[in-house]
């Protein structure tokens, strides 16, 4: 396999330890090494390579930068918040710090590259430099032509400097408009079934074989590789779920061979997990606590969602049950529901024939305000004085995000809201001033 | 490394590699110029005499040259004042002044920029100005306080030429060319832009300045000349340091580019585009596998290489989407034929995958409603869907409507690579209705 | 209040301290009030009051929090000694964000508190390194990185005060760098905790509680106040930022969460939210909370101020239907105790027993006459005989020795009734159906209304009562002995020993159960299972039972449990008497509702209406006095136009209202309706037309309207 990391230039021992360090990328690696060549040789101009997440881009990149000892800056464009801490990294690491303390104050990208070029003319770059973006879809919000630049930088500074971009997002959401100069494109694939298998089987607890491990590993991929092939989910499933699975052998219930009785020890254990878990819904530290329990007060911990009851003051649940209802019924309907008596409206010809697609399906609508008191005043019992707390707990419940105001903020007549609740939530609330939701309600007649 | 060896002496095959790699990859990725520009032969001549006129007779000119990208702009540019310095008159005398629409974003950093690289700030100093055209004028006014009377001549390069059409009143522009009407001072205002309708971008009172010579670069080229290009692109030097290795590879070469798989690669690329830049990819790419294990480029080289060159990325990344996301993708292509392309929330697409999952017999991909919305937020990211409207933080996420960013043909070609995929979601990927 | 509660609106903010340093409270107070002359001692008395009230209020909060406060900081010790295990599990998942959500209910403006104690006990016992953050101040990533760095920074300097140039050099590189990126933060850390460990006395005093360890390393927490205010963008990108940083730098977040813990899964992504490590933290609901208020505040003898039902009423129903604050609960209190002594010359007597004696001594004869206006006094001199009257009437220090006898009694009176109150309620709440409330709130309304046996809802409970099992009863009646013990008053202590005596005989009658025991649970039983069954089935069956109890003679467990009862309701006869029956109860109760209420619930809309449609209710100009639903042609303009414009539909044509206006006002005029040029439109009409107009415009009742470009669409409903 490290047949694939010969190159001249770099010394063998080098390639051997990276070849050990990039498992399961070798292939990757190697057609990276052959573009970059040489050290003193030139280098493309800019590199993107994309994949999916962890599928290893910022780690072959750093492991290759690192163990060749190429000079190189890495930049996370997460924590740019403004393109000057990309500029100060990218000259610090390559010119140290005076070269930083020459910027301006809010320096602009001619400034960038003028210093850089004053920098590096005196000591032209005998090895090529590299510059690596994480997550630089990023790049795309910040000034439109930041990018287009930094795809260009070796022709604008006249250094042998190379940027390599990485994203989890194809090029094509990249290119701007008047188009620019085109990189390389280069896709990393996910890791196979397989790959997984072996990475994850390194990680292994110390005080168990690694067959035993793998064992695991292969049951846990059985479970989770349909729905999540991220390695840094299922490597965090590992870690989380693996004391559980060795319960039984702890307790010597079974042996470490039994796989089939561990499988439906942990089985049951991973599908809860899915639920709980993967998504959060339990923090991890208590699903440890969870697997000291036993199963029957499990039950007795409920995830974050399931935490939906909201104490509302009295009027602001019936202002709510309004917008609820403003914003999943068609506006004709109200009559019907609101009247005392509605003439002759009857069922069959108020129910439109070309509206089949139910409203939950469709999602909420906008309504505006006095509709929205219109309805509130007919649903609730006593008669209510139209107070100004009425309106503050309108604008408290959009805060509290329960309503969304979909007009702007700074129009102050007629004001459009919708309501931004399930439909469990809203039955659960006016369950409590038992008002049957349900009765008034388009779709479910 | 070897500039100074002796011509024949032959060197061992790594050395030959290095330097050939050497040269080649000078050439591919850092555009060196070539001897003499082919194919744009009347171009190189019609801007060099231009620039004469300025850089001698100082007279003042304006000129854009508009082409596509990678069509060899800035190369012929650059050939052009390589031959113009060649004079010594002209060498000592004219004056460069380089700005990129991409690094002087305003004009204010535009006007520091030509006063640095026409060295005048001291000059300058810390004088203000009223107005930009007093600046403009200053600076030339500076430069009269030669040796000579009359002031040296400037050239004005203005790259993304574009870009400065949308600074504010087009200041900079309507100065430079304004100028370069009036006889003030001999300067010459070059733009390279890649938008044809760049005349459009103007105001009315800079375009009435502006001298409306173009020069065009719509390479007419036609296969052969692309191919003869590819060769001679590939083949190294006479003065390469071993002139027999040279001569091997160089053979090489020729008998690369007459094989019959190799033309059809070129002739595919030739058909997507003619310009320089992406037969330079393509090369790069087949260079960047040769070695000592393998010290020519076979025609397998150049096929992976333009594989890689055209691979679709959305497939690419099709491939990596659990089975559960790309349902979900399945599922949307379902509801768009259906809806004819309307946007779609996520509870629609739960809806269609579920009525899937009644049809089927085995259970195995009943999840709840969490599970599926992280999915979904996966492909949100991965954009391979998008909000339709802007307003996506006032609405549940379950309800933001979204758009497919997949045709049906990427999809279909995604299901036929992918690894282990089960049959019936082939089938219902296949099936005409829901 | 924060304005950011409130929705559209304008909000008077008081210019600064500076007008305050002119005039001073008091001089605010007694100005205008009525009967300066005893202003001083009123306010003096308020101000009082209302410090002690405000001291206590603190106090029980502190306690109310004590618990979830303590739980967070337990978690935050646990995250930071946590962290460095070294155990393989923790290995595999260093990278979760450990992370509080911190539940405190629906109105935001309460948090304050809450948070400004747990950031304080933070920076005490855990770590100095505390930041909170509110949406409102950063809207964008940048702000919100500035925030924090700042904020963590500034409370170092705070912490210690020896490396002062240390901060200060810190300080200038913040606003040097006109950006900021965790990575200055970090940097920063790691020196502070170089230092730190090195151990400055500073730190050691400010920290007695912290072991070797978290020396090292003590965690950074960033409190994030209102979560779901948030921009969730800003908020992942902040998170996605701090996650890189984990393993360097001990962060932790807590969430202040209004609503319900699923808002983090709504506002997060999983992508993100997958980086956190989320623990959850529920505070006692508002309503307990205002329980425990009322139950300290109210209930109790110890403040002589108290509100009457229709205040309470006011009060309460403000916080249970439009905002769950008990800030504002308080408030309203508060404005209760400023009105009462503004507006009440007699609430000099509102005090401790002996200063109101004093005052009572001090009382001027209109005072006096104002005692004798009293409703309440009048009905006591009724009581007396007639030369006791005329006494009474005539003579002032008679009077006064009167008076001071009836404060004392009042005193007494409340000494009596609350325990009382509590006993009742012990007994009751517990009952089917809650008769007399759940709450004890409740049942302290229905007593202040009106005297509680009137009730029948009290009859009922009694019956209920009359019907429970021994071992209920019993229950009931120790925690009633409970109640009563402690206190001091003569009547109680008594009360005391007979509910005692009581409980023995109950023991002894243990004895000779078995015979009885057979018939209660025949009796009782129904009761028991009744509980389920709806309030009519309960009356049917209790009427059966009362059937069934005359008919059959009574065991002795009955007889004793008879006896019990009467004993209570005797009781409650005696010392439940509803406040308005009380002599003098007008100097301590405070019973003008409308006030409070037009003060906390305000209602602006109908206000401006009431204004426009009967403007005499505000300009008290007697030409303005017209029967309801008519406006005098001699009102204002706008009131006229409004008017008009109430008889239109939802678009109104303007040339048709302005004719309609002139009409009106040439008739206020007095041009007689024959004269040919009456209701003509001139210059002046037209002017004053349109005035009114753009003002109604102003107000909100109209809008301009595209449709017709000669009409204007009625913003309001209704009208006549």
């Amino acid at each position: 396999m490290t047949t694939l990391l010969q190159h001249p230039g770099y010394e063998e021992e080098k390639l051997q330890r990276v070849a050990e360090l990039l498992l399961c990328r070798e292939v990757q690696a190697g057609t990276l090494l052959s573009l970059m060549g040489q050290p003193q040789q030139r280098c493309y101009p800019s590199i993107f390579i994309y994949g999916h997440r962890a599928s290893g881009k910022s780690h072959v990149m750093n492991v290759l930068l690192k163990e060749l000892e190429l000079p190189h800056a890495v930049v996370s464009c997460v924590e740019c918040v403004s393109a000057v801490l990309l500029f100060e990294q990218v000259l610090l690491s390559f010119f140290g710090c005076d070269a930083v303390s020459l910027l301006p104050r809010s320096p602009s990208l001619s400034d960038f590259v003028r210093i850089y070029r004053q920098q590096c003319s005196p000591s032209p770059a005998k090895q090529t430099r590299y510059i690596v973006m994480e997550k630089a879809e990023l790049l795309r919000d910040t000034d439109a032509n930041l990018l287009p630049a930094l795809l260009r930088l070796q022709e604008l500074v006249e250094d042998n400097v190379t940027v390599i971009l990485l994203s989890e997002i194809v090029w094509d959401k990249f290119r701007p408009n008047t188009g620019c100069f085109e990189p390389l494109l280069l896709h990393f694939p996910d890791y196979s079934k397989g790959e997984l298998q072996q990475i994850l089987s390194q990680d292994r607890n110390p005080s168990y074989s690694a067959e035993f491990y793998s064992a695991y590993i292969n049951i846990l991929l059985g479970v989770f590789y349909s729905v999540c092939r991220d390695l840094r989910e299922l490597r965090h499933l590992a870690a989380l779920n693996f004391s559980k699975f060795c319960e039984p052998l702890s307790e010597g219930k079974v042996k470490e061979t039994d796989t089939h009785k561990l499988w439906r020890n942990i089985e049951p254990h991973l599908k809860k997990a899915m639920q709980t878990v993967y998504l959060r819904e339990v923090s991890s530290l208590q699903w440890e606590q969870i697997q000291q329990m036993d199963e029957k007060e499990t039950g007795a911990l409920r995830g974050l969602s399931a935490h939906t009851h909201v104490e509302l003051p009295y009027y602001s649940k019936f202002l709510l049950i309004a917008a609820y209802l403003a914003s999943y019924n068609p506006a004709r309907t109200d009559k019907r529901f609101f009247l005392k008596h509605h003439g002759k409206i009857r069922k069959t010809n108020f129910m439109k024939k070309n509206e089949k697609t139910s409203n939950h399906l469709l999602g909420p609508k906008p309504f505006p305000l006095d509709r929205l008191l219109a309805i509130f005043y007919s649903v609730v019992d006593s008669r209510v004085a139209p107070t100004a707390s009425i309106f503050s707990q309108i604008s408290s419940l959009v805060t509290l995000q329960l309503l969304a105001q979909v007009s702007h903020d700074d129009q102050l007549d007629a004001p459009k809201y919708k309501c931004a609740v399930s439909l469990d939530f809203i039955c659960a609330i006016s369950r409590t001033v038992n008002f049957d939701i349900v009765k008034y309600l388009y779709d479910f007649l | 490394m070897s500039k100074r060896k002796v011509k024949d002496a032959p060197l061992p095959l790594g050395d030959c590699l290095t330097e050939a790699q050497q040269v080649l990859r000078e050439r591919f990725c850092r555009q060196q110029l070539p001897d003499r520009p082919e194919g744009v032969e009347a171009q190189h001549k019609h801007l060099l005499e231009l620039l004469k006129r300025t850089a001698v007779h100082g007279e003042s000119n304006s000129v854009l040259i508009v082409g596509p990208r990678g069509a060899g702009k800035t190369m012929l540019l650059q050939c052009v004042l390589r031959d113009l310095l060649e004079e010594t008159e002209v060498q000592k005398n004219l004056l460069q002044v380089h700005l990129n629409g991409l690094l002087q974003t305003d004009d204010r950093v535009a006007l520091k920029e030509i006063t640095r690289q026409l060295h005048l700030e001291n000059v300058v100093g810390d004088k203000v100005f009223g107005s930009f055209a007093e600046n403009l004028a200053f600076l030339l006014e500076a430069l009269k306080k030669g040796d000579r009377s009359s002031s040296r001549p400037v050239l004005f390069i203005l790259e993304e030429f574009d870009l400065f059409a949308h600074h504010k009143n087009q200041t900079l522009l309507y100065n430079l060319f304004d100028v370069s009407q009036s006889a003030q001072a001999p300067i010459a205002v070059v733009g390279i832009t890649c938008r044809l309708d760049v005349l459009e971008l103007l105001e009315k009172r800079v375009k009435s300045r502006f001298s409306h010579r173009q020069i065009h670069l719509l390479s007419s080229l036609t296969f052969t000349q692309y191919l003869q290009r590819a060769r001679t692109q590939l083949s190294l030097p006479d003065n390469f340091p071993d002139s027999k290795f040279a001569q091997e590879w160089n053979e090489d070469v020729t008998t690369l580019c007459e094989d019959k798989s190799v033309e059809e690669v070129l002739q595919r690329h030739f058909h997507s585009s003619k310009d320089f830049r992406s037969l330079h990819m393509l090369l790069m790419l087949c260079l960047s596998r040769v070695s000592v294990a393998k010290p020519t480029i076979k025609p397998a080289d150049l096929l992976d290489a333009s594989r890689l060159c055209l691979a679709d990325a959305k497939a690419n990344m099709l491939h990596g989407l659990s089975i559960l996301e790309l349902c979900l993708i399945i599922a949307m292509k379902h509801l768009n034929d259906v809806y004819e392309g309307e946007p779609f929330n996520l509870q629609m697409v739960h809806n269609e995958f579920k009525k899937f999952l009644q049809r089927k017999s085995n259970s195995m991909y009943n999840f709840d409603q969490p599970v599926i919305m992280k999915a979904f937020e996966h492909l949100q990211q991965l954009e391979l869907i998008r909000p339709a409207d802007s307003s996506a933080a006032k609405t549940q996420r379950e309800y933001q409507l979204m758009r497919l960013m997949l045709d049906h043909s990427q999809i279909m070609e995604a299901l036929q690579k992918y690894p282990q995929c089960p049959t019936d979601v082939k089938q219902w990927a296949m099936s005409a209705f829901g | 209040m924060s304005t950011s509660s409130v929705s559209k609106g304008c909000f008077v903010f008081k210019p600064g301290a500076k007008k305050k340093k002119t005039v001073s409270l008091e001089s605010y107070f007694t100005h205008g009030c009525e009967d300066a002359e005893n202003s001083e001692v009123r306010f003096k008395l308020c101000q009082d009051l209302w410090d002690k009230i405000k001291t206590d209020t603190e106090i029980l909060q502190d306690e109310l929090n004590r618990k979830i406060l303590d739980s967070l900081l337990d978690f935050t010790r646990k995250c930071s000694s946590t962290r460095k295990h070294s155990d393989w599990a923790s290995q595999m998942r260093a990278s979760e964000i450990p992370t509080a959500a911190l539940v405190l209910g629906v109105n935001v403006p309460d948090h304050d508190m809450t948070f400004q104690s747990l950031s304080d006990l933070l920076q005490q016992s855990v770590t100095p390194h505390v930041a909170s953050v509110q949406a409102k101040e950063c809207g964008v990533l940048k702000h919100l990185m500035k925030k924090v760095l700042e904020r963590l920074m500034g409370t170092v300097v705070a912490v210690d005060d020896e490396d002062e140039e240390e901060t200060e050099q810190t300080d200038a590189y913040i606003h040097k760098s006109v950006h900021c990126s965790l990575g200055t933060l970090c940097d920063w850390y790691i020196a502070k905790t170089k230092k730190s460990s090195s151990g400055t006395p500073g730190k050691k005093r400010s920290s007695p509680v912290r072991d070797e360890q978290q020396q090292q390393q003590p965690p950074v927490v960033i409190i994030f106040k209102d979560l779901e205010a948030f921009n969730p963008r800003v908020l992942q990108d902040f998170i996605l930022i701090c996650s890189r940083y984990i393993e360097r730098l001990p962060l932790m977040f807590i969430f202040g969460i209004a609503t319900s813990p699923s808002t983090i899964q709504h506002m997060l992504p999983h992508s993100v939210s997958s980086l956190l490590c989320i623990e959850l933290f529920q505070s006692l609901s508002c309503t307990q909370h205002l329980a425990t208020v009322i139950d300290k505040l109210i209930l109790t003898p110890k403040f002589p101020f108290k509100l009457n039902d229709k205040v309470m009423q006011v009060l309460i129903s403000i916080f249970l239907y439009h905002d769950f604050s008990v800030r504002n609960f308080i408030k309203g209190l508060q404005l209760a105790l400023l009105e009462h002594f503004h507006s009440q010359p007699l609430s000099v007597l509102c005090c401790r027993k002996q200063e109101a004696l004093l005052h009572v001594t001090q009382l001027g004869h209109h005072n006096l006459e104002r005692i004798r206006q009293l409703p309440s006094f009048k009905r006591y001199v009724e009581q007396q005989e007639a030369q006791e009257q005329v006494n009474l009437m005539t003579d002032d220090t008679h009077l006064k020795e009167v008076c001071q006898r009836l404060i004392k009694d009042l005193r007494k009176y409340h000494k009596n009734f609350y325990p009382i109150l509590r006993c009742l309620h012990a007994l009751t709440s517990s009952l089917p159906r809650y008769p007399l409330g759940k709450q004890i709130r409740e049942l302290y309304l229905i007593c202040l209304e009106k005297n509680v046996w009137e009730n029948e809802d009290y009859q009922s409970a009694m019956k209920l009562l009359r019907m429970l099992a021994k071992d209920e009863l019993i229950a009931l009646l120790q925690k009633c002995a409970e109640i009563l013990q402690p206190v001091k008053s003569k009547k109680m202590k008594n009360a005391f020993s007979q509910l005692e005596e009581l409980l023995a005989k109950f023991k002894q009658l243990d004895a000779v159960a078995e015979t009885a025991s057979s018939v209660d649970d025949i009796i009782t039983s129904p009761v028991k299972n009744l509980k389920k069954t709806d309030l009519f089935q309960l009356q049917k069956t209790l009427l059966e039972l009362n059937e069934s109890r005359r008919s059959k003679k009574l065991s002795p467990y009955e007889i004793l449990r008879n006896e019990v009862l009467d004993f209570i309701d005797a009781l409650v006869k005696s010392h439940l008497s509803s406040p308005e029956a009380q002599t003098l109860h007008e100097v301590c109760y405070y019973s003008l509702s409308a006030t409070v209420r037009r003060h906390l619930n305000a209602t602006p809309r109908t206000s401006i209406q009431a204004a426009l449609s009967s403007p005499y209710y505000y300009l008290r100009n007697d030409s303005l006095k017209t029967e309801d639903g008519t406006v005098s042609n001699a009102a204002p303009d706008i009131c006229i136009a409004y008017k008009l414009h109430l008889e239109c539909g939802r678009l109104i044509n303007l040339c048709d209202w302005l004719e309609a206006f002139s009409t009106v006002v040439s008739a206020a005029e007095g041009h007689d309706p024959e004269s040919e040029h009456f209701g003509k439109v001139d210059e002046v009409k037209h002017a004053r037309f349109i005035r009114a107009v753009s003002e109604i415009e102003f107000l909100g009742f109209i809008k301009s309207t595209k449709q017709k470009t000669d009409h204007v669409a009625r913003l309001t409903w209704g009208g006549c």
